[in-house]
């Protein structure tokens, strides 16, 4: 007897939420224009000191930039720096310049989230925001960015870090990493990685997708058949583990777990052979995958010169500070030859790669035991 | 007073529509005028389906709308991938296996440390709890170590006995055995709870009719506490139905995939897939209403059936093991090593080196407290520790407060859609964390308070997010006890609030405090919402693991869960020791 009630009223509740859901709006929908009213009826206050401080270049456009910063109530940063390098950073910036910055960290995915809902709310949370190629691509297709960094620095980013809304402050770099003690004849080239010599010992990451399709990428233009870069990441997953998370990928590879990591980011292999662990990236593997992390304004930054004075100094003198930290700056020519994974490519055909990647890794078979 | 005044407009629905029908037959007592009775449980009920409702809403809506109206191609996205049907077998297989061992163990342990006589009993008890502390990518990972067929400290001791390597973790098996292993504290506290509000009488009554005390156990004791029993497969099936942390650290090293693998993806694309995961989701939600319904039919079913705790005086008291106290002393001790000493001391051990390697004279030489140094030079560390601590403490006292009445309306109650009130509590349950962040974003962003960006956003989360298990444990709880002792208060003048706080609190202490003590522990491991409401300033003790995960740096991440289970240790004593004071004492 009491069932079906039950039933039924959790049916009615729930309908109730609908309506009541209904009348909100929809909260899923991401096509509202993000900056709300602001970009609807002109640029913003923001916009337009972006605009103004543009025809300025040099010690005056900085000079200036401070002086209205001090007028300005700090700097509200959301990023997905890792904590070490976020906090030299704005260590820095601070020691330099006095002006106290307040630093939202998560992971990438999460910082385009909490930025995504803050706009559709006509709420201003950040000033400045600094994640990964993907994410920002999302956000400038949002058009809740502008470009605000001086162009003189813009200019010594290669062409694989510029793009309409935003700019590379950092890459991160994909290559192969080894334990010196398992693995005597490390992989010279990205097609070594097939080679059945390293089954049961090559590792590959979950969520790598965008490694996989500028690799795949990489090889097509090489001139390689589609055909035949299919057999080569089939021979790669032959024989590989999957793991998830780069930082348990260099833990269990230093304890011996595998000998070799297909995609780890260079940073954080070099900061485990930094405390002795026996890994090894060198010499690399060419060319290297490289990942462009880059930062912008935000349309509705409620300090904009302040956000204006942090990105002209990230990609002047912030550079070195990313550099101290084990990353790879922007502006700072690297020998090895690169190739950047492509945000604009990321963006329209991300989640087509993420599952054709998900597909190929599922095919992996069982080993070990 | 107007008639409808008395009516208990109690129930969200009811608050949003009129009553059709007519009323259902109320018990005198509920004639009342506006009385406090009436305030509290609108006011719990009206919480919980606030609560329950905002996430809920929020998936829904994202499942079945888009902005062209109703979109059925959600559950197309979510189930039309070819090995979908490979997907839940291993789901299931792993999350049945998983709720069997953690019933088990978390059932046997329940038993020994309350009903028997077992040694060291405080020690025991704080240390069942123990995996409960550990952050699970770090049990998972410690299991690593000692299990991998490669490089698993167990193997490398057995493997010149047997000739072969005994142990393999990355296979179904391994998945369930961290998995359940991990849960069975949840067990464990629930059942703890059950069993100190058993008379030993019924058992003892049993043993004088010359039953053994197996079948004593079987017959008598077991069929007791079907409702905890019940609740904990609940629990358990739900949460590893979810699981993704155990099945992608242990299963895709082989390729086996689970359902959950998808969610994960799919909420991180760009733009989100609200609906698809929303899809998948339901699936989560039809088991969850037919388990709590399934439970209520249980519950309801001779509602004396289960009620242990009356009018009739008695004091729980241990049972004397006999010729079986050794065998159990070795098994508890053998319990101990596998699941509790083992781990932990991989996690010291890694805690103290600079990087993982195997144990040798070599590493020994090189162990270091940098590790723990660097965990006390964090520059956030205290305050994130107090943003955790003030947390934790609030999110358990209020849900439990919450949860304590609503049991009352869910079990004991004549509340017409008394019912609902036990289902909308389940629902946080199936949400996945990063949905209930974003739903609970969505609304503070729009809302008139300054509520976004403070901790009191966080301890929305955190409390809409334990409610689910607050009510298990507040049910469970509630079940046993006979409504013969609220009768007689009545019927000796005292209030419905009097008798609450008086004669229902003290006796639900037990269940109270378990339920606490869990909240307590599993919120300093929140992750999944608290990484998208917390603000500079506010942030938590698992946002700084995080941190540490991020920046490559396992080996502090071993010394922060060392640390932790130190310090939660500490906690869980004190808040046994001052539930132990109210509610049923033992001898």
């Amino acid at each position: 007897m009491r069932k079906p009630r039950t039933l039924a009223r959790t049916a009615l509740a729930a309908g109730a939420v609908m309506v009541l859901a209904a009348c909100g709006g929809n909260p899923t929908s991401s096509d509202s224009g993000g900056g709300g009213g602001d970009t609807a009826s002109g640029p913003s206050a923001a916009e337009q000191l972006y605009e103004e401080i543009a025809e300025l270049s040099g010690q005056e456009r900085r000079d200036r930039l401070v002086e209205l910063a001090a007028e300005e109530d700090g700097l509200n940063l959301y990023t997905s720096m890792n904590a070490d390098m976020v906090d030299a950073v704005t260590e820095a910036f601070t020691d330099e310049f006095d002006i106290d910055v307040s630093t939202y960290r998560a992971g990438s995915e999460t910082v385009l989230q909490r930025i995504l809902q803050e706009q559709d709310a006509n709420f201003a949370g950040n000033d400045v925001v600094e994640t990964n190629a993907t994410e920002l691509m999302a956000l400038q297709q949002e058009d809740v960015m502008a470009q605000c960094a001086s162009p003189e620095r813009i200019d010594e980013v290669p062409e694989a870090g510029k793009y309409e809304d935003w700019v590379a402050t950092r890459f991160n770099l994909f290559a192969p990493s080894w334990n010196t003690n398992i693995i005597t004849d490390p992989p010279t080239v990205w097609e070594d990685l097939a080679d059945p010599k390293y089954d049961g010992q090559l590792a590959l990451e979950l969520g790598d997708y965008d490694w996989y399709m500028a690799l795949t990428g990489y090889w097509l233009e090489q001139g390689m058949s589609q055909e035949e870069v299919d057999q080569l990441w089939a021979d790669i997953v032959d024989g590989a583990k999957v793991v998830k998370g780069h930082t348990v990928m260099a833990e269990l590879m230093s304890a011996g777990q595998y000998g070799l990591a297909s995609s780890n980011y260079t940073y954080i292999v070099e900061a485990a052979m930094a405390d002795g662990a026996p890994l090894e990236t060198q010499p690399y593997v060419n060319p290297i995958i490289a990942r462009p992390n880059g930062g912008s304004c935000m349309k509705t930054a409620q300090n904009p010169a302040t956000a204006m004075l942090f990105m002209d100094w990230l990609l002047d003198e912030g550079q070195a500070v990313l550099a101290d930290q084990a990353a790879t700056p922007s502006t700072v020519d690297i020998e090895s030859e690169l190739i950047p994974v492509d945000g604009q490519q990321l963006l329209d055909e991300g989640a087509e790669w993420s599952q054709r990647y998900d597909d190929l890794l599922s095919g992996v078979e069982t080993i070990g035991g | 007073m107007t008639a409808n005044l008395a009516d208990p407009a109690v129930t969200p629905e009811e608050l949003t529509r009129p009553t059709d029908g007519p009323p259902e037959p109320r018990k005198g007592r509920w004639r009342g005028p506006l009385t406090p009775k009436m305030f509290i449980v609108a006011g719990v009920a009206a919480a919980i389906g606030y609560l329950a409702l905002v996430p809920l809403g929020y998936l829904v809506w994202g499942t079945f709308f888009d902005a062209e109206g109703l979109d059925l191609g959600s559950f197309e996205r979510a189930y039309g991938d070819g090995r979908i049907g490979e997907l839940w077998g291993n789901s299931l297989a792993f999350a049945f296996g998983a709720a069997l061992l953690s019933i088990t163990v978390g059932t046997t342990l329940a038993y020994l440390n309350v009903r028997t006589a077992v040694p060291f009993k405080a020690l025991f008890f704080a240390a069942s709890i123990v995996p409960l502390v550990i952050p699970g990518i770090l049990y998972t990972v410690s299991w690593i170590f000692l299990a991998s067929p490669q490089i698993g400290l167990l193997n490398a001791f057995f493997e010149p006995f047997l000739g072969v390597a005994p142990f393999n973790i990355f296979s179904l098996w391994g998945m369930i055995w961290v998995e359940g292993l991990h849960s069975s504290p949840i067990v464990f506290l629930l059942m703890v709870a059950a069993f100190r509000s058993m008379d030993p009488s019924l058992e003892e009554s049993a043993l004088m009719s010359g039953a053994t005390r197996l079948q004593a156990l079987r017959k008598v004791t077991l069929p007791l506490v079907r409702p905890a029993l019940l609740s904990s497969v609940l629990v358990i099936l739900i949460t590893s139905l979810e699981s993704f942390e155990v099945p992608a650290l242990l299963g895709l090293q082989n390729g086996i995939y689970v359902f959950t693998s998808r969610i994960y993806f799919v909420l991180r694309s760009y733009p989100q897939d609200l609906g698809a995961a929303g899809a998948l989701a339901v699936s989560l939600l039809a088991v969850a209403v037919i388990g709590v319904a399934v439970s209520r039919i249980l519950a309801g079913k001779g509602s004396k059936t289960y009620q242990t705790v009356t009018g009739k005086g008695f004091r729980p008291r241990p049972m004397d093991l006999g010729k079986w106290k050794p065998v159990v002393g070795v098994g508890i001790l053998f319990y101990f090593f596998v699941t509790v000493l083992g781990p932990l001391l991989v996690l010291l051990y890694a805690a103290l080196l600079p990087y993982y390697q195997a144990p040798s004279w070599e590493a020994f030489s090189t162990f270091t407290f940098d590790n723990f140094v660097q965990v006390f030079e964090m520059n956030s560390a205290a305050r994130a520790l107090k943003n955790s601590l003030i947390l934790g403490l609030s999110a358990a006292t209020i849900v439990m407060a919450l949860m304590a009445v609503a049991s009352w309306i869910s079990i004991r109650s004549t509340i017409p859609g008394r019912g609902i009130v036990e289902q909308l509590s389940f629902v946080p349950l199936v949400i996945p964390g990063i949905v209930l962040g974003l739903s609970i974003s969505f609304v503070y962003l729009r809302f008139p308070l300054p509520i976004y960006g403070t901790l009191f956003i966080l301890l929305i989360a955190y409390c809409t997010k334990y409610m689910p298990y607050g009510m298990r444990y507040a049910t469970t709880s509630m079940t046993q006890i006979s409504s013969e002792l609220e009768e007689s208060a009545m019927v000796s003048g005292a209030s419905w609030w009097t008798t609450f706080r008086r004669v229902l609190l003290p006796l639900l202490s037990p269940g109270i405090t378990a339920g606490f003590i869990y909240i307590l522990v599993v919120s300093f491991r929140e992750l999944s919402s608290s990484i998208l409401l917390y603000s500079p300033g506010n942030e938590v003790l698992s946002i700084l693991i995080w941190e540490q995960f991020e920046n490559g740096s396992f080996n502090v991440l071993a010394a922060i869960g060392v640390l932790m289970v130190i310090a939660l240790m500490v906690m869980v004593t004190i808040a046994y020791k001052l539930g132990a004071k109210v509610g049923l004492r033992e001898d």
